[in-house]
């Protein structure tokens, strides 16, 4: 079972500023904790790395009150594009950050990488690029795990995927 | 660590399930132990290599089952039934996850495919009446004009051109065929079983062959439903008449709690799956990948009383 920490409609999170960490009396210290943390930086440099890229969002989802099969499919997000940073770019980075939209809450995922670049992107995005791929894997099967998603890339600049998940 | 012995009834050692149950075992034991995202990137890679090697998410279940049973094996001595079955549930999760990646590439595939058909649809319809509206009324001037001609020629030119008018008249015919190939218009006009049963005793005129129909349906089908199923027993009943040397046919299209079942049966020679392959195969296979781009599925018998069996089942939320 999930704890749900805070309640994310609350007003407070309309006012969220993450360089100007709230004080307000109705946050719980939960909440201060989220609002404080502002975005959590991982490199991605071997693949123990991706543990610690994914501890940081099962943390930060689990306060902003994702269902534990949710922190499940986002790690799972997580681990793919981690995955593709180390088998294409060798390195990278991962961050993980709250955000609000209108009434939303969700966490953002960007992972970054100065690599190659993708040539072609439409290519990379269908299934059977790749091995894992053929099984709907890869980046495409972190496409369909999280809620937005999206891919831009420059040939010998590097790669971003920039991925949303909305509670 | 050393892996406890694993119970009866596990993947024995060479079986390729083994080395998956092997490490499966020994990562849920170290989740156990010390809950930690480490061992839950294990399970996770684990389900991946699992989904990849083709193991499907039953064997899954088995292999969690046995690591489950050696580690309630292991914990009665101490008090972490309850964490141990915490845990179980937050690593099989995570195991399952890649199949869950799958599963929704799959939902979305046969959502593509579904489309791709509609749009498939809409273009045989388009051509059918290409051929059939535009086509073949340009000829009607033709034929006229050949009939006023006729009239004012020697008897002998007038012969070549009434020939002319026959090859015209063939050429309609083709048209409308084709036309109807691709779109039976009294689908259109009359629906399901109006055009089945026009089919069925179009089939017993053409070729003596008596076909029964009996359909219980009451509901309309999606249309591109309509034209599969049509299709299917078009492409059903022809190898029927080319090829089984039956004497009667009987087609019936029912409707289920959630799909509409329609079957082809034939009291003829059945069919050898080779022979087959080599006669049918294009039909059959058409008829397969239409079913299956409407989540149906399609079956081929041979009947105890002799003779074929063709049955496809397409789910009614289409």
């Amino acid at each position: 079972m999930s704890k749900r920490l805070f309640d994310p409609q609350m007003a407070v999170l309309g006012t969220y500023n993450r360089d100007a960490p709230q004080t307000g009396g109705a946050a719980t210290s939960a909440l201060r904790s989220v609002l404080n943390a502002g975005e959590a930086r991982v490199r991605i440099r071997s693949s123990a790395d991706i543990v610690a890229a994914r501890q940081q969002v099962r943390e930060l989802a689990s306060l902003v009150g994702f269902s534990t099969s949710n922190l499940t499919l986002i790690a799972t997000a997580i681990s793919e594009v981690a995955r593709n940073i180390l088998e294409y770019a060798g390195e990278g980075e991962i961050t993980v950050r709250f955000i609000r939209e209108g009434n939303r809450t969700g966490v953002k995922i960007v992972a970054s990488d100065a690599g190659p670049g993708i040539a072609d992107l439409k290519a990379v995005m269908r299934d059977g690029f790749s091995t894992g791929q053929g099984m709907g894997m890869g980046l495409p099967g972190a496409r369909r795990l999280m809620d937005d998603f999206e891919i831009t890339s420059e040939i010998a600049k590097g790669t971003t995927v920039t991925m949303k998940k909305w509670l | 660590m050393t892996v406890a012995a694993l119970p009866e009834g596990a993947p024995a050692v060479g079986d390729p399930l083994r080395t998956i149950v092997d490490s499966y075992v020994a990562a849920f034991h170290t989740y156990a132990s010390e809950p930690g995202e480490f061992a839950l990137v294990r399970a996770y890679e684990l389900g991946r290599q699992a989904l990849i090697q083709g193991l499907g998410v039953l064997e899954m279940a088995t292999v969690h089952s046995v690591a489950l049973t050696v580690a309630f094996e292991g914990a009665v001595q101490h008090p972490g039934r309850e964490r141990l079955l915490e845990a179980s549930e937050k690593f099989l999760v995570e195991a399952l996850s890649p199949f869950e990646m799958a599963h929704r590439g799959f939902r979305e595939a046969n959502t593509v495919l579904r489309r791709l058909n509609e749009m498939l649809e809409a273009q045989s319809k388009r051509i059918a009446y290409a051929l059939h509206d535009e086509a073949a009324q340009l000829l009607v001037p033709l034929h006229l004009g050949l009939a006023d001609v006729a009239h004012k020629v020697t008897p002998d030119i007038a012969t070549d051109v009434q020939g002319m008018r026959g090859l015209l008249d063939a050429i309609e015919e083709r048209l409308r065929n084709l036309s109807h190939e691709l779109r039976p218009p009294i689908l259109d006009d009359f629906g399901l079983v109006p055009a089945l049963e026009f089919l069925c005793t179009s089939v017993s005129k053409r070729w003596g062959i008596p076909v029964h129909l009996h359909a219980a349906i009451d509901r309309n089908l999606a249309a591109t439903v309509e034209t599969t199923l049509y299709r299917i027993t078009q492409e059903a009943l022809t190898n029927v008449a080319k090829h089984a040397r039956a004497t009667r046919a009987e087609v019936s299209l029912v409707r289920a709690a959630d799909a509409v079942i329609c079957s082809i049966d034939d009291n003829g020679v059945g069919f050898d799956a080779a022979a087959a392959s080599e006669r049918r195969g294009l039909g059959l296979s058409e008829i397969g990948e239409r079913v299956m781009g409407l989540g149906g599925t399609l079956s081929v018998g041979s009947r105890t009383a002799g003779g074929t069996s063709l049955t496809v089942r397409i789910p009614l939320e289409y």
